[in-house]
């Protein structure tokens, strides 16, 4: 059996590992750039190995809960079930809680835990592969540093293991507001990463940018988490505050007994939950009043036809009651409901910037054009996966609602513009790495249109491109590093022919695109199938329609497009190179380049042809939301016949 | 018989002295210092000695034990040792030491024992403030801050704008004195008593059963006034751009932290809200929608000026009034009370303390730069500091990290605590949503402060040096630098004893139930 003690401190490792490196190779390292970048790619490959030695005993435990789940026909979790959570205070998987407290925002009845924000970190199916490919697109960076970097090497490799921990801390995070913490902390290294190794003049004014504009919209973000974790709070009973109080209790003659609220929580597995609850609870109290309402309306009918006069006044009394209490309810629930609108977008708000969604996308041009190829490469590769794991790790369990009602008509659509539009960006560029921004925004969007059908396939789908994403857009960023490394530019038309000149280059550069445009045998195509079929699904895109369906795949041939466009441009027709600034004549891939290519090539073709564990390990989580979502669109449907 | 040898008498003054013996102990050093600046004027002789006096004073206050107090003394008594008052007591005994710190690199030779002597006045008034227990000694502990700090401002009368910014202080400071002094008056005209609990109760009493007096409505708005020329909030903060420009760094290191932290502190008092009765139920008049605005604007405006300023001190003097804003959010939602809220204003203390040791970190690490001679006047001075000088950098980048509120700063947990405090209060209060709309400008000035905060961190590390490196020399400043970098970062990642020093400290009163929320059924 696995030994979950060390797994769980594996999970502290793998955290704070990249600090300590990043410690270590701003101090060791400052003899020169060579040694800055020996110790980097030592530490990052240790790392990685670290990654893997947690990531294979999670994965297995995970295949290993689907198909148990699948076998016995379990209907799926209320709420996400992080495995190996440290400090964890029960035994073998855990109660998926953590005992670990920051620091306590409120007090709190006395059995209940105390609403605290809690150093909640876990794994699950959704954050595990986000992790080992941060690992891997760390190592990957590294490598790709190695030529361009020769100026205060060690600040430089420092502040890209403090990106990889913060990253890494949001990947890993339940609780609400150590989640936007680590998301926050993202911006300080990357501020730092554009504006001190940037390439170009404007690099100043674009980590400025970078910086304040996703700033503004995490802090709509944060007011939003306020909005959800006080308006969700513990339900407790009503006799017994120190009770929690999870369903509806008969008394003795047979009243329902609601809950009220108890103290808040951060955790997202219990708001979770507890957003379930209240939305239940609410149309329960509805419910109940209106059969309350009828019964004292059959009441009032037979103290009118009774022979004692003296009941008529006290049935309708009862009849008045009823009517209070069901109009306090309604009201209930539709303050409830209005406030969710308001916090939806508040939420959503810091993960639309930061995927980017199109027209939020406004800062990344310039921040992409400035920053180092490698920086890049981890921007487009894993922090933006940061925004779309927000979508699925919290805006759409929280938010359930308005997930269903505003997903897809006004986020579906913005996903669906920034494809195309996106697309026709890329088109029109002339430097390569914003060609490689472009295509990275459209396939995003795919991305989101893709969350937003809230079906299992959908999701699956999601969550699937997330990693396959990661490694194509990784990938690419990685190799225009190549030429940015022997050229100092990237300007599609100073090349030409490269094929002849660099084939082995030319040949990864061919493997990358493939995928990237969704040739089958290759990663993307399964996510991008998944996503479509979700998108021609009826039951999902009734509100809108196959129109996104056709904007989507109209992106997936779209990008063919542009991708084979660029190739020709750059790779074939006469050779055309542009001064080289040194007098060394640039070499073909050589072997470090050779693992920064070739490993996620590799990688993008082994999940081409095996799919499978990845979906099978993401399932049981894809259908902890699918449930939410599911009952969510349910209410929605009832709520519209009873319109009717 | 002579009232003034009665016995009783003299058994309570004799009581309140023994609750003040670490401010008598600050005072008396003071005095000590001044006697001694006739014979011998040396920097390190005067600041060994007020550092000493802090540590003897903190001994005093650690060493000591004090007389047992009761809840219902706090009635009658003239000194009431209890709350806050602990806890304001060690913040102007730590602050005390930056500020000594500071002081060895930014007094001069012939001033230095004024300078310190002052400063230990400044800090036991800053103590007074959160123990005395009536209007006139709390009205006398602001002036023991506000007398230092004239003097201070004029020590270093060399340059015009020195002797302006001294001028205008002075003359600002007491028309806002005489302000508050008037709201006093009404005060006690109005409720016949001088004891501040008594005060409360009494207002708090006559609104329970009839309509609140308009004449007490009009003593609260002067005091507000009065006050809020202490923490610099808009529409009094006309001063504070001058001021902070022409005075030193130490100087306005205090200015910008210790009249924000008196003045909250004392109207947190007047209104009732550190004691665990009822406070002053001011929930009925216009009072809080008159402190929405001001805190609103407050923020709004200091950040919006903020942007435009090139000079840094102005900058911070604009920042300074912001946060002034945030300051205010804190105290609003205090006075909401038996709204059912989980906090109350030890929000407010945390975020004083944050913002105590981001901003005076900042000005002891411009004291460390400037110590041998270099000047930092404006925004492009800083250029290249990261290069130069890369631990102060590392600092001063730690501090505006803390400004603009990124997490693992104090100054995250501060405002967390505050936003959070603002969109907890219920919407079943009189202002309605307005706290939660609140929240979100807060938020919204966040993103703007991060504007210039990060224009200042840009000029630092990411632009090629002006000036060749300083020389290190005020290892003073450094030190007192160093300490705010370290709690700045502390109380970042592990907020705990603070705010627990702090909710101890500003207990919920009664009637704010601690578990109804927002949604109830």
């Amino acid at each position: 059996m696995l030994n979950t003690e060390a797994i769980r401190i594996l999970v502290l490792a793998v955290l704070f590992a990249p600090v300590a490196l990043a410690a270590l190779v701003g101090l060791a390292g400052r003899s020169g750039y060579r040694s800055a970048r020996r110790l980097a790619s030592l530490g990052a490959l240790v790392h990685l190995g670290l990654t893997a030695a947690l990531a294979v005993p999670a994965v297995y435990v995970l295949i290993d809960r689907s198909e148990s789940e699948e076998a016995y026909g379990h209907r799926a979790a209320n709420s996400f079930q992080p495995i190996f959570v440290p400090g964890d205070p029960s035994g073998e998987l855990g109660s998926y809680e953590t005992a670990w407290n920051l620091f306590p925002v409120a007090k709190a009845p006395a059995d209940l835990p105390p609403p605290a924000i809690q150093f909640f970190l876990g794994i699950d199916g959704l954050n595990i592969w986000l992790v080992l490919l941060t690992s891997i697109l760390t190592y990957v960076a590294v490598l790709v540093s190695h030529g361009s970097i020769r100026e205060r090497a060690a600040g430089y490799y420092a502040w890209l293991f403090l990106l990889q921990a913060a990253i890494l801390g949001a990947f890993l995070s339940f609780d609400i507001v150590l989640f936007y913490i680590f998301f926050e902390l993202t911006l300080i290294p990357a501020f730092f990463l554009i504006g001190c190794w940037g390439t170009g003049g404007g690099r100043r004014d674009a980590a400025r940018k970078f910086f304040l504009y996703t700033l503004l919209g995490s802090l709509f973000t944060l007011v939003g988490i306020f909005g959800i974790v006080l308006t969700n709070p513990t339900p407790v009973s009503q006799t017994n505050p120190d009770k929690t109080h999870y369903t509806v209790v008969l008394d003795a003659k047979g009243q329902p007994h609601y809950p009220k609220a108890g103290p808040v929580t951060f955790s997202i597995p219990k708001l979770m939950r507890n957003v379930a609850v209240w939305n239940h609870f609410h149309e329960i109290a509805i419910r109940g009043a209106e059969l309350k309402k009828v019964a004292a309306a059959k009441g009032l009918e037979k103290a009118r036809s009774g022979r004692e006069p003296i009941a008529i006044p006290l049935a309708e009394d009862d009849v008045a009651k009823a009517e209070r209490e069901w109009q306090t309810a309604k009201a209930d629930r539709e303050h409830y409901k209005s406030l969710q609108y308001w916090l939806f977008f508040a939420l959503i708000a810091g993960f639309v910037v930061k995927v980017p969604l199109v027209p939020f996308h406004t800062w990344l041009p310039a921040a992409y054009s400035e920053a180092p190829p490698a920086v890049a490469l981890l921007f487009s590769g894993v922090l933006a996966k940061l925004g779309t794991l927000g979508l699925v790790r919290i805006v759409l369990p929280l938010c359930p609602d308005m997930a269903v009602q505003q997903g897809l008509p006004v986020f579906g659509f913005l996903g669906a513009l920034g494809i195309v539009y996106a697309a026709f960006c890329a088109f029109a560029q002339r430097d390569l790495k914003l060609f490689a921004a472009y295509s990275s925004v459209s396939h995003l969007g795919l991305l989101v249109l893709g969350t937003f059908t809230l079906t299992a396939e959908g999701l699956t789908g999601a969550a699937l491109h997330m990693v396959n994403h990661g490694l194509t857009a990784g990938a690419m960023f990685a190799l225009v590093g190549f030429l940015a490394e022997r050229y100092r530019t990237t300007d599609m038309n100073q090349f030409g022919g490269l094929i002849g000149r660099f084939p082995i280059y030319a040949f990864w550069m061919f493997v990358i695109c493939l995928a990237s445009v969704g040739l089958p045998g290759l990663n993307n195509f399964i996510g991008e199938m998944l996503i479509l079929s979700a998108l021609f699904s009826p039951e999902a895109t009734a509100p809108v329609g196959y129109g996104l369906g056709i904007a989507a795949a109209s992106g997936i041939f779209l990008s063919a497009w542009y991708t084979m466009t660029m190739l020709r441009k750059v790779f074939f027709g006469p050779l055309l190179l542009p001064p080289t600034p040194t007098d060394v004549e640039p070499r073909d891939v050589r072997p470090h380049e050779w693992v920064a290519f070739g490993l996620p090539a590799l990688l993008c073709l082994a999940l081409g042809i095996f799919p499978q564990p990845v979906i099978q390990s993401m399932k049981s989580d894809v259908n902890i939301i699918v449930r939410q979502t599911d009952d969510a669109r349910d209410r929605a449907n009832d709520a519209k016949s009873a319109a009717k | 018989m002579n009232p003034l040898s009665s016995q009783a008498l003299f058994d309570q003054a004799s009581l309140s002295i023994r609750f003040l013996l670490p401010e008598l102990t600050l005072v008396g050093s003071a005095c000590a210092l001044f006697l001694l600046a006739a014979f011998r004027s040396s920097r390190r002789f005067s600041g060994c000695l007020a550092l000493g006096a802090i540590f003897a004073a903190a001994g005093v206050a650690f060493g000591i034990p004090e007389p047992s107090f009761l809840a219902a003394d706090r009635f009658t008594a003239g000194i009431d040792p209890t709350g806050v008052a602990v806890f304001v007591r060690w913040l102007a005994l730590g602050a005390g030491v930056i500020y000594a710190l500071l002081g060895f690199s930014d007094s001069s030779r012939q001033t230095a024992p004024e300078y310190f002597g002052c400063l230990l006045v400044v800090l036991a008034g800053l103590s007074m403030v959160a123990r005395v227990n009536d209007l006139l000694s709390l009205f006398l502990a602001l002036e023991m801050i506000s007398i230092p700090t004239y003097v201070l401002l004029y020590l270093p009368t060399k340059s015009k704008a020195g002797q302006e910014a001294a001028l205008k202080y002075f003359l600002l400071s007491l028309l806002s004195s005489g302000v508050l002094l008037f709201g006093f008056s009404y005060l006690y005209g109005l409720t016949g008593a001088i004891n501040l609990p008594l005060v409360a109760e009494t207002l708090s009493k006559a609104s329970q059963v009839g309509p609140v007096s308009p004449l007490a409505l009009v003593a609260i708005v002067l005091v507000i006034a009065g006050l809020g020329f202490r923490l610099a909030a808009v529409p009094f903060h006309f001063y504070a751009p001058d001021v902070y420009e022409g005075a030193p760094n130490g100087v306005v290191a205090q200015l910008a932290f210790i009249p924000k932290v008196a003045g909250l502190v004392a109207l947190a008092r007047i209104f009732g809200l550190l004691t665990p009765d009822a406070p002053f139920d001011a929930a009925r008049t216009l009072i809080p929608l008159t402190l929405w605005v001001i805190a609103a604007v407050t923020m709004t405006f200091g950040n919006l000026l903020a942007l435009i300023q090139d000079n840094l001190k102005r900058l911070f003097a604009y920042s300074g009034i912001a946060h002034a804003g945030y300051m205010l959010i804190g105290f609003l939602v205090a006075t909401e009370a038996g709204a059912g809220m989980q906090s109350g204003f030890d929000a407010v203390l945390v975020y004083l303390v944050a913002y105590g040791l981001m901003t005076v970190g900042i000005f002891c690490v411009l004291g460390y730069l400037t110590h041998t001679g270099r000047t930092i006047e404006t925004v492009d001075d800083l250029a290249g500091l990261g290069r130069t000088n890369p631990v102060a950098a590392g600092m001063m980048g730690l501090f505006f990290l803390s400004l603009i509120g990124m997490p693992l700063t104090a100054g995250f947990n501060g405002k967390l605590l505050l936003f959070f405090g603002a969109f907890e209060t219920p919407p079943t209060t009189p202002l309605k949503d307005l706290y939660r709309i609140l929240t979100l400008i807060a938020a919204l000035n966040s993103a703007i402060a991060a504007v210039y905060y990060l224009k200042a961190m840009g000029v630092m590390f990411l632009r090629a040096p002006l000036q060749p490196a300083a020389p290190a020399k005020g290892y003073a400043a450094f030190l007192a630098a160093f300490l705010c970098a370290v709690g700045t970062l502390g109380l970042g990642v592990y907020p705990k004893p603070l705010v627990d020093a702090a909710r101890k400290a500003a207990p919920i009163p009664a009637t704010k139930s601690p578990t109804v929320l927002v949604v109830s059924k």
